[in-house]
């Protein structure tokens, strides 16, 4: 082993003393060779003879110089520099070329890059905490549902009971979601992002605070003094350089004293949602008591540090043990049967060390979706410069050829010629890093809307920059490895006889159309894709949503959870403002109806319940159910397609009534007409009670435009579901509706100056729930399209370059008698030929591929005939156009002028 | 005959020029090549080159060292001498190999049994 890495040093050395080398070695062997001759001489041979005599025993001389020189260093790495500086001269030599390769590597390296950074930054970065791979967060698993899907979703009472019975972790806290905090203390609302966080919180993370101290469990009990801890971002841009501790902060109207700032580039544990200050659990009681006291407010994630040396299995069957102690502690208000199915639940853990992301769910399939894309993207990239380089091989056959007469092996050629095609990939990826950079913060700033701020750290860490360099890599040999085989075939005397073209650049037109085939096959790959996703975009924006989004403002004067209790106040006393209120929005000028809805339209949000009807006792399917006013139908131009819209008559005295849609109507009634009939709702609690059917109205979107029309049962708002306020209104306007919103400000005020009131088109929120969709087929078709270019420049350039190529022939056959049809039927049924193959492996690979988009289609099949058609047509029309020019060229070769070439 | 290039013929080049300046002290590449020469008794016919090829491995292994003089005939010349490892090696090497010879004769003369 020694003598290895003494062999390793000295050939190190070697590498800095080439030339004192090289001269001693010149030196050694001559006078070697003199001796000999001389020897030689002495036993009568004239001198030549002797010299000659002398050298055929020694041996090639520049053989032996060689071999010596390439053992006295490390040799690979010399030729290597060596093939860095030819390939440097090459790139200068052909500035446009490189420009062009340099930078179509770039685009596809960077977006792979920018769309990979965003992966990495969703899906799979460790939180930026101390051992991240330790960290469980706890779910709730119960044979049938019993709480809230979704990360947030413990009470208060089981968290403490966790905290107290559990033996598994070294440490575990609860947080709540980030969540919009009203900074200002009075006058215009500004909102931070806040975060409530248990005692533990940052101990289990194992934190250290940048200035000031951290809130611990010492701050963390009920009745506890309001501190916070601002987040590190939040500091700087709030406080610059000042301290921040001990100073005092308006949360939500109340003052928070500043007691520390977290370490830079923590956020919190919620993957997309940075929080800006951070505030004991226990100060949520402030804004209301029931976060604390509640059993029904599930509103916390649970986390916690196993303890080292269990496994998750023991940490999990340490929290089954615990499980029905905590849920008997903590059972909500609720009838029998969920009271039961409660304490069957049982708290599980699953690794977090990736953190807790909402948008992992929402992104992980469009994510991987264009990531797939710009790998095809990329992989065309390649392919054009391969068919470039290839072209460029023929050109420097003969350089090629004398490099292979003066001794220089296939090994070493290739390597040489890898070696350029992987500097164009370094300097690609190089640039494409810069464009990464960049296109991945347009990226994050096009997933956020108004109501969901997204913020990722993008920064580029070793995950990511391994990536490039692998892609960069793979890319480099890739568009390499092909013009090097094949000029490694090139035949010294064919290559150096002065012009024999045809023959010679046969085998690398034969590759380039090979590249140029599999080129078509992935763009009509990537053509379908972007054409399903982009016609998915158009479905969603043109689907039928069951009533008329434009000129509606939607007004909510809905006090958030936190407000005080005089203004949330008692649903009767809320009753009576609601109407008020819609009275005077009614009568405002430029407004054509105004309603009032319990549950938006559209608004992400629902309110489920199971039914049976008179006709059966089947409880089939959840039911969506809204409160609406009398003037909803009207407002939202949803037509009401059988019997009658309530009225004023139905009061909360008289029979309940409900207005189903003809989803549930088909469900539930086929056959019969349901008005007449009646519905009965479970609630968790209530007595049962009848609803008659008055009115069947048309389907209509609930929750999300995307999702299958639901079955609803709409119920008057005076018949009121009793903690329910009915206080979401719509206006129809004359005018933009935004206009409106002065007067409808005004309004509310006179009515109670203290309501809080936000604003919002319908037709920006429709916007905003297909922000994702439009992002991705917007994406899609860029690259769809780009692809396409790209294999379209491949074809014209293989096709262009041959035509040159056989210029002659084409003279010749011209000058014995060839139509031009003819030459142009030669040439384009090579175009026929590499495009149809193309196109039936594209078709192939798309059938296979397009299954895995089902997910993320709306209203189209992944198997669409239309869409395959279609792009099989565009991609056959702009193919032969693109096969079409040369062809033409070639029509028009004079034969005097080809022939005088020769 | 030994092909040049193999390994075998490179061990075996190298032990005959790490011997040779272990008896016969400092000696140039020329020097190496007539005392191999004369002791094969032209049954061993190298090219002379391969001799450097070796002297370059065993000095990288820091075997043997060099140093510049000038030849009898008054030509400059690089001189190689053995280095303490380079016997340590030697004597090792003249172990195995004597040992390796002796098995490898046994097995030639064996006489089918019976």
């Amino acid at each position: 082993m020694a003598t290895a890495m003494r062999v390793l040093f000295s050939r190190l050395l070697g590498l800095f003393r080439r030339r004192s080398f090289d001269a001693a070695m010149d030196d050694e062997f001559q006078s070697h060779l003199e001796m000999l001759a001389a020897r030689f001489q002495s036993h009568g041979m004239t001198k030549a003879e002797a010299l000659q005599a002398a050298k055929r025993q020694f041996g090639g001389v520049t053989q032996m110089q060689e071999e010596l020189r390439e053992r006295s260093s490390l040799a690979f790495l010399d030729s290597f520099w060596a093939d860095v500086r030819y390939a440097l001269r090459q790139i200068r030599k052909s500035p446009a070329f490189a420009a062009t390769a340099v930078l179509t590597l770039a685009l596809g390296i960077g977006a792979n890059t920018a769309i990979f950074s965003l992966m990495n930054a969703v899906m799979f970065r460790f939180l930026p905490v101390q051992d991240p791979k330790e960290l469980v967060k706890l779910q709730m698993e119960a044979p049938t549902r019993t709480v809230p899907p979704g990360d947030y979703s413990f009470t208060n009472a089981i968290w403490e009971g966790v905290r107290d019975q559990q033996n598994v972790f070294s440490g575990a806290f609860a947080s709540s979601e980030v969540q919009q905090i009203d900074l200002a203390s009075g006058g215009a609302v500004q909102y931070i992002e806040g975060v409530f966080v248990s005692g533990g919180y940052f101990s289990t993370l194992g934190m250290r605070p940048a200035a000031g101290r951290l809130i611990s469990t010492s701050d963390d009990y009920r009745g506890c003094p309001l501190v916070a801890v601002l987040s590190y971002g939040f500091w700087q841009s709030h406080f610059g350089a000042e301290s921040a501790v001990g100073s005092t902060v308006s949360l939500r109207g109340h003052p928070f004293q500043v007691i520390g700032v977290t370490a830079p580039r923590f956020y919190g544990v919620e993957v997309g949602k940075n929080f800006d200050v951070s505030m004991p659990l226990c100060a949520s009681a402030l804004f209301d008591k029931r976060n604390l006291d509640s059993h029904g407010r599930w509103w916390l994630q649970i986390i916690g540090r196993i303890k080292p040396g269990l496994s998750l299995d023991q940490v999990r069957s340490g929290l089954a043990l615990i499980s029905p102690g905590v849920m008997s502690a903590a059972m909500p208000e609720a009838d029998a049967a969920f009271q039961k199915r409660f304490m069957s639940t049982k708290l599980n853990a699953v690794p977090a060390a990736t953190g807790i992301s909402e948008l992992r769910g929402a992104f992980a399939d469009p994510l991987r979706a264009l990531m797939a894309i710009v790998v095809f993207v990329l992989i065309i990239a390649c392919a054009n410069i391969a068919s470039l380089l290839l072209a460029r091989m023929t050109v420097r056959g003969k350089e090629i050829a004398i490099r292979k007469a003066l001794g220089a092996s296939r090994r070493r050629l290739m390597q040489q010629l890898v070696t350029e095609s992987m500097l164009l990939s370094v300097l690609g990826a190089a640039v494409g890093l810069v464009f990464a950079r960049w296109g991945g913060t347009i990226l994050v700033r096009n997933l956020s809307t108004g109501r969901n701020p997204v913020s990722l750290d993008l920064s580029l860490d070793r995950t990511v920059l391994g990536f490039s360099f692998v892609i960069a890599f793979l890319t480099g040999l890739l568009m390499g490895i092909l013009p090097a085989l094949n000029s490694a075939r090139v035949d010294l005397t064919e290559a150096t006889k002065t012009r024999t073209p045809g023959e010679r650049t046969r085998a690398g037109y034969k590759a380039g159309r090979w590249i140029v085939a599999g080129q078509v096959a992935l763009s009509l790959v990537l053509l379908v894709t972007s054409a399903l996703l982009v016609r998915t975009f158009v479905k969603l924006m043109t689907v039928d949503l069951g009533f008329d989004p434009n000129h509606v403002l939607i007004v909510s004067i809905r006090p958030p959870w936190w407000a005080s209790d005089d203004i949330k106040m008692k649903p009767e006393q809320r009753a009576i403002i609601d109407q008020e209120l819609e009275r005077r929005l009614r009568e405002l000028p430029g407004v054509v109806s105004a309603s009032r809805s319990f549950i938006e339209p559209l608004g992400d949000d629902n309110w489920i319940d199971e039914i049976v009807t008179d006709l059966s006792s089947a409880r089939s399917e959840p039911i969506y159910f809204n409160l609406v006013t009398p003037e909803y139908f009207a407002t939202l131009r949803t037509p009401i397609v059988a019997g009658r819209n309530f009225n004023d008559g139905d009061t909360r005295n008289s029979q309940r009534v409900a207005i189903i849609n003809q989803t549930l109507a088909r469900n539930y009634f086929s056959g019969v007409n349901p008005l007449g009939h009646r519905i009965e709702k479970f609630a968790t609690s209530k007595a049962p009670e009848w609803i008659e059917i008055v009115g069947v109205m048309k389907d209509s979107k609930y929750e999300q435009v995307r999702e299958k029309t639901k079955p609803t049962v709409f119920q008057p708002a005076t018949q009121p579901f009793d903690v329910a306020t009915v206080e979401q209104y719509e206006v129809r306007t004359a005018a933009a509706p935004k206009m409106l919103i002065p007067e409808v400000q005004r309004a509310v005020a006179e009515v109670n100056p203290r309501l809080p009131v936000e604003f919002h088109t319908m037709a920006e929120h429709i916007d905003d729930s297909v922000a994702q969709q439009r992002l991705i087929a917007e994406l899609a078709g860029f690259f769809g399209a780009l692809a396409l270019v790209l294999a379209m420049i491949g074809l014209y350039g293989v096709l262009s370059y041959a035509v040159n190529q056989r210029q002659v022939e084409f003279g010749i056959r011209m000058a014995l008698g060839a139509q031009r049809s003819s030459i142009l039927r030669l040439v384009m049924s090579d175009t026929f030929a590499v495009l149809a193959g193309g196109i039936i492996v594209g078709v192939g690979l798309s059938l296979a591929i397009v299954r895995l988009l089902q997910k993320m289609l709306f209203g189209l099949s992944p198997y669409d005939a239309t869409t395959m058609l279609t792009a099989i047509g565009v991609l056959a029309a702009v193919g032969l156009l693109a096969g079409f020019l040369p062809a033409r060229r070639a029509t028009r070769v004079d034969p005097m002028v080809a022939l005088r070439y020769e | 005959m030994v092909e040049p290039k193999s390994e075998v013929f490179q061990g075996t080049l190298d032990l005959m020029v790490l011997k040779t300046l272990d008896v016969l002290g400092p000696l140039h590449g020329y020097g190496i090549a007539r005392r191999i020469e004369q002791l094969s008794e032209q049954l061993l016919r190298l090219n002379e080159g391969t001799v450097y090829a070796s002297l370059l491995r065993l000095a990288q292994k820091g075997w043997i060292r060099s140093e510049w003089g000038s030849s009898e005939n008054n030509r400059k010349a690089r001189f190689y001498s053995i280095s303490a490892s380079g016997r340590r090696q030697l004597a090792r090497e003249t172990e195995n190999w004597e040992r390796f010879t002796g098995v490898v004769g046994k097995i030639l003369q064996m006489q089918s049994e019976g």
